[in-house]
């Protein structure tokens, strides 16, 4: 079973950020990062955490630490990827994208190749220590942890690279 | 949260502001007026009918007119944006937005500068679905435009709702989308269920010409539901 676990502060964000990614991982549970249990979290076979409105942050203040111990696939977007960076020690540059862009992979990996324009919706970005996989305009946009199956995107691949989410759901 | 709904008057726009309204105080509607019949951003038939739509809702009404030039009217839009704020004090901006990254990333930049929240409740809903969810909210929103050469001159003034199935049908076999995210069809909403009152058409004019159409309510009025 897939759990995708919203990072949305306002329930009317949740249209917007966790219904696509619950469609497209077939039609599987979300909870609410702040309401999760560690039954949740075991019965979970992998896990996506969503993304959220420009304007919040307060999934920064969150309580991560499972990541650290959670021992099977995690997809973190865009807020998703900035608390996976924030619990493994990742520093967050201030690099606001709004809108299509470019993006090349730049490390074979089983979520997507090539080239494709994908759609930013973000202020922070991250890279090493953890491995880049793909980079917009030079800056690292999509990365992984180097031992587990921990990803994180800074774009929305639910808007225009769909196959990333279903590729995710393949692992 | 005081919310803003940028609002066309179509269906969209209107079933957005019914969802925010379920979480949210919807303090005002924010319309653009084009001049531009090409305008990517804003033009649509009818949008003069946001000021019955407005006072049928019992909501302030903030509206702007551009001429519609493709930059330009971003700062048009920025404009009666940061005047909502002024004069409404609100904190977040609705919109109807179902696909369209450009629409969606312009008006997300233009918040994002201004600090204010964002909320798409359409965001990447499927066509169909948004048919039968428009149909089942209790929206009534006729067919004020076809820009689309499959879909003929009988739909202008329609309720959506009423040909959902034949549009479906249609989309099908021309790769239109149905529920008009293309730019395909307009809409305008006369009644929904937060309408304290519902928009009566007394004059219209249908035109129809080179596989596109309007139906362009020249008088309306207010009446009891």
């Amino acid at each position: 079973m897939i759990l995708v676990i919203s990072t949305c502060k306002d329930d009317l964000s949740i249209f917007e950020f966790v219904g696509p990614l619950q469609k497209l991982a077939n039609g599987c549970s979300f909870k609410h990062y702040n309401e999760l249990t560690s039954r949740d979290l075991n019965s979970a076979d992998k896990i996506i955490i969503s993304g959220t409105a420009l304007a919040d942050f307060d999934y920064l203040e969150g309580d991560w630490e499972w990541l650290k111990t959670f021992d099977k696939p995690v997809l973190g977007i865009c807020a998703g990827m900035q608390v996976i960076a924030k619990t493994f020690g990742l520093k967050l540059a201030k690099n606001v994208i709004i809108g299509p862009q470019p993006v090349e992979t730049v490390k074979d990996n089983p979520l997507c190749e090539g080239m494709f324009n994908a759609y930013f919706l973000h202020t922070y970005t991250a890279g090493k220590p953890f491995e880049i996989l793909a980079k917009t305009n030079g800056k690292s946009c999509m990365i992984k942890h180097p031992e587990k199956q921990i990803y994180g995107v800074s774009f929305h691949p639910e808007v225009m690279n769909e196959n990333i989410i279903k590729n995710f759901v393949k692992l | 949260m005081r919310l803003g709904v940028l609002y066309s008057g179509g269906k969209d726009s209107t079933l957005a502001l019914m969802k925010a309204k379920e979480h949210h105080d919807v303090v005002c509607l924010i319309s653009i007026i084009s001049e531009n019949k090409e305008s990517y951003m804003f033009h649509t038939p009818n949008i003069d009918v946001t000021e019955l739509q407005a006072q049928a809702m019992g909501l302030a009404l903030v509206r702007v007119t551009t001429k519609g030039e493709k930059e330009a009217e971003l700062k048009d839009l920025k404009k009666a944006i940061k005047d909502a704020i002024k004069r409404h004090k609100i904190e977040g901006i609705v919109t109807g937005a179902v696909r369209s990254t450009y629409q969606a990333s312009r008006i997300q930049k233009i918040c994002q500068e201004l600090k204010l929240w964002v909320f798409n409740p359409l965001w990447l809903k499927d066509q169909v679905e948004l048919l039968t969810e428009i149909r089942a909210s209790g929206i009534k929103a006729i067919i004020g435009g076809v820009f689309a050469e499959a879909l003929d001159e009988s739909f202008l003034g329609k309720d959506i709702s009423t040909v959902i199935p034949q549009l479906v049908k249609i989309a099908g076999e021309h790769h239109i989308n149905p529920a008009g995210e293309g730019g395909e069809i307009e809409t305008t909403t006369l009644d929904a269920p937060v309408f304290k009152k519902k928009i009566v058409i007394e004059e219209f004019e249908k035109r129809f010409e080179k596989n596109s159409g309007t139906f362009i309510i020249k008088k309306a009025r207010l009446a009891e539901k």
